[in-house]
């Protein structure tokens, strides 16, 4: 896939893959970047999830505390919120519309 | 750049973008554990010390949807054109503010820029040279202290201030208990006033001026001598009460990133274009 394009569309969804990560359970800021890659989304840059976290944590869809690991140093860790939860699965409902179509508009083209 | 000299610069850049203290040590912090983690080089990851701190002050500085979206409800506190002066020095000059239920309002300003004096007019203990004060609904009042008796016990300020605002002695030590809890903070059965720590007794001062749970609330700076922990907690507290309809302006000095206030009325400008 054009690398471009796949960040370029990450951008609009970035905030709500976050947010479906963390339905599964707390993480911090490097295992959500790990498993995003693992999702097959690309290397995303500390620089670009981090101010997404803050954002979230500032509207509230988030929380966060800090846990220091025994061996490692303390981390930040994320949680979804009760209204992160009811966003995502709004956003969830949302996207899968959008993708819809897209995809009907999509196979029209090829027509 | 060295990972170390570039989080000194981070953190340098971030105080240049206004970013508070607080935020500034988690982000440099969060930033370090992701480069131990990742192994990555800093401006690899994360780009120029002067990027990462713009894109962080923009995540933080931008509206906040969650408040966006919060409806706010009538006028509960208007405030018009109030002057106040101690023999000849103006302390207060024409100061306006209308806060509705479901907005916090911040007071700010230098020492004695005449904070505490503008909460006591608003408090109807002061009375203004001019200007007028209208609260609608039942009002709440945490003095910056003096708002606790020596001789008693937390439940005995809890009934005593309960039954000011009609609630039964157990209704109020309940609903009294319950304040104290999520600020952290169990009260003894049989320890006096007097007995409890400055902070604790804020904490008492603060669940007082919330008990019967008030339309409008006035807090001045009421986190004096708490941990960090209870200053959180004490934040968080203002956020539910807000997000409950309640009316609250709070005095303050120390506005950081944490402060999502829906409005700030500054003294030290009020009196300085005076």
């Amino acid at each position: 896939m054009d690398a471009d394009r796949r960040a370029q569309w990450l951008r609009g969804v970035l905030d709500l893959c976050v947010l479906g990560l963390l339905d599964s359970g707390e993480s911090y800021g490097y295992e959500l970047a790990q498993a995003l890659g693992d999702a097959g989304l690309g290397q995303i840059r500390g620089g670009t999830l981090y101010p997404v976290l803050l954002r979230l944590q500032r509207a509230g869809l988030v929380t966060t505390r800090w846990h220091g690991g025994d061996t490692g140093p303390a981390r930040k860790y994320y949680r979804l919120s009760a209204a992160g939860r009811a966003a995502l699965t709004q956003a969830s409902a949302d996207w899968s519309a959008f993708t819809g179509s897209v995809r009907t508009t999509l196979r029209q083209e090829e027509r | 750049m060295t990972d170390d000299a570039w989080l000194a610069a981070l953190t340098g850049e971030l105080r240049r973008h206004q970013v508070g203290p607080d935020l500034t040590a988690h982000v440099v912090a969060e930033t370090a554990a992701h480069l131990r983690d990742s192994g990555e080089p800093a401006v690899r990851a994360f780009g120029t010390p002067r990027e990462y701190a713009a894109a962080v002050a923009d995540s933080v500085g931008g509206p906040d949807p969650s408040r966006a979206a919060r409806p706010v409800g009538p006028v509960r506190l208007e405030v018009r054109g109030v002057t106040k002066r101690y023999r000849r020095r103006p302390v207060l000059t024409g100061v306006d503010l209308t806060v509705r239920a479901g907005q916090v309002a911040a007071v700010v300003g230098a020492n004695g820029a005449g904070k505490s004096t503008f909460l006591r007019v608003c408090a109807g203990l002061t009375r203004p040279d001019r200007g007028t004060v209208r609260v609608y609904g039942r009002l709440g009042y945490c003095p910056q202290d003096g708002g606790t008796s020596e001789f008693l016990f937390p439940d005995e300020h809890f009934a005593l201030v309960g039954a000011g605002r009609g609630l039964s002695r157990p209704d109020a030590r309940r609903e009294g208990r319950a304040y104290a809890a999520a600020l952290d903070w169990t009260p003894p059965r049989s320890t006096q006033a007097r007995h409890l720590s400055g902070g604790t007794r804020q904490k008492l001062n603060l669940v007082l001026a919330r008990l019967g749970a008030p339309d409008v609330l006035l807090l001045d700076e009421p986190y004096q001598g708490f941990d960090r922990g209870t200053y959180l907690d004490f934040w968080h507290e203002v956020w539910r009460w807000r997000d409950a309809g309640t009316a609250i302006v709070v005095v303050t000095h120390l506005l950081n990133q944490l402060d999502r206030v829906d409005q700030v009325l500054d003294l030290t400008r009020a009196e300085a274009a005076a």
